[in-house]
């Protein structure tokens, strides 16, 4: 018979573990990555799901607590915000002229605006 | 005055999560408190619209079909990138496209705007002014018209459902 604390522990752990990971992925991509639209796809999407994981662990710590809803509330809020978030930045960076690195193929947003 | 008492609702369920107990009395005072949120803003809250409660109760399937998508298409974009990371040679082809939409909504745009920023290797940077035409940053923009057409079948006849 293993105990339900247990589970909840080993469970907890490996979404924790997850979600570091892929938040020090972003961190890695942040710094390999050429220009500022492609880190932008590394902060974003990853660590969106870094730190939606790392909720998750708290939430399969603690369940239902007061502690876990309002973790289940802060992911949400994380996925709702990031992407308006790189969307702003993206545009600013892009009518400040900043341009897009060098191995680009295409660029029709600055077909459309630098006529 | 139909639209304050269903916003109210949906105010005094988020209160109830942010505070981390959800019972009557929360949600009574997350109500009350939200007229005086909704007020200031009306114009963000489209009241010139017609709204009925049985089409809001109509749409929750594929709302839930819609977020089942999302989750999927998520974890996808995240395996994705991280790979592109972890590669010894960045070998990347990044480049902004424009993708036409046909939602016509300002919260179906939000909406496809957003899921495509969370969605495999593409990014939004702008609307045009006459909102017919995403801006679409993407990771691999060797083939326009397969991300235009992929952007088409796989997200937008989701979010049109979920949201139009």
């Amino acid at each position: 018979m293993i105990e339900i604390g247990l589970i909840q522990d080993i469970i907890s752990t490996f979404l924790l573990l997850v979600g570091a990971f892929f938040v020090f992925l972003g961190m890695v991509g942040l710094i390999r990555l050429p220009d500022v639209y492609n880190r932008l796809h590394a902060t974003t999407k990853i660590g969106t799901l870094g730190a939606f994981g790392v909720m998750l662990s708290i939430v399969a710590k603690l369940g239902l607590e007061p502690i876990g809803v309002k973790a289940i509330t802060v992911g949400l809020f994380i996925l709702l915000t990031a992407p308006v978030a790189a969307h702003m930045i993206g545009r600013a960076a892009h009518r400040h002229g900043v341009g897009l690195c060098k191995e680009s193929v295409i660029d029709e947003y600055g077909k459309e605006h630098n006529k | 005055m139909k639209r304050y008492i269903l916003y109210s609702m949906f105010l005094g369920l988020i209160w109830c999560f942010v505070h981390g107990t959800v019972n009557f009395n929360n949600f009574l005072i997350g109500a009350l408190l939200g007229p005086i949120v909704i007020r200031p803003f009306r114009s963000l809250y489209g009241f010139e619209n017609k709204i009925s409660y049985m089409n809001i109760v109509r749409k929750i399937p594929k709302l839930i079909r819609f977020f089942y998508v999302l989750f999927i298409e998520i974890i996808k974009a995240n395996v994705m990138v991280a790979k592109i990371i972890l590669q010894p040679k960045m070998n990347i082809k990044p480049g902004i496209i424009a993708v036409p939409i046909r939602t016509k909504t300002d919260v179906g745009i939000t909406a496809i705007a957003n899921t495509i920023t969370l969605t495999p290797g593409t990014l939004t940077i702008d609307v045009s002014d006459n909102k017919e035409v995403l801006y679409v940053h993407a990771i691999d923009a060797s083939d326009p018209q397969g991300l235009c057409d992929s952007i088409r079948d796989d997200l937008e006849e989701y979010v049109l459902e979920a949201f139009e």
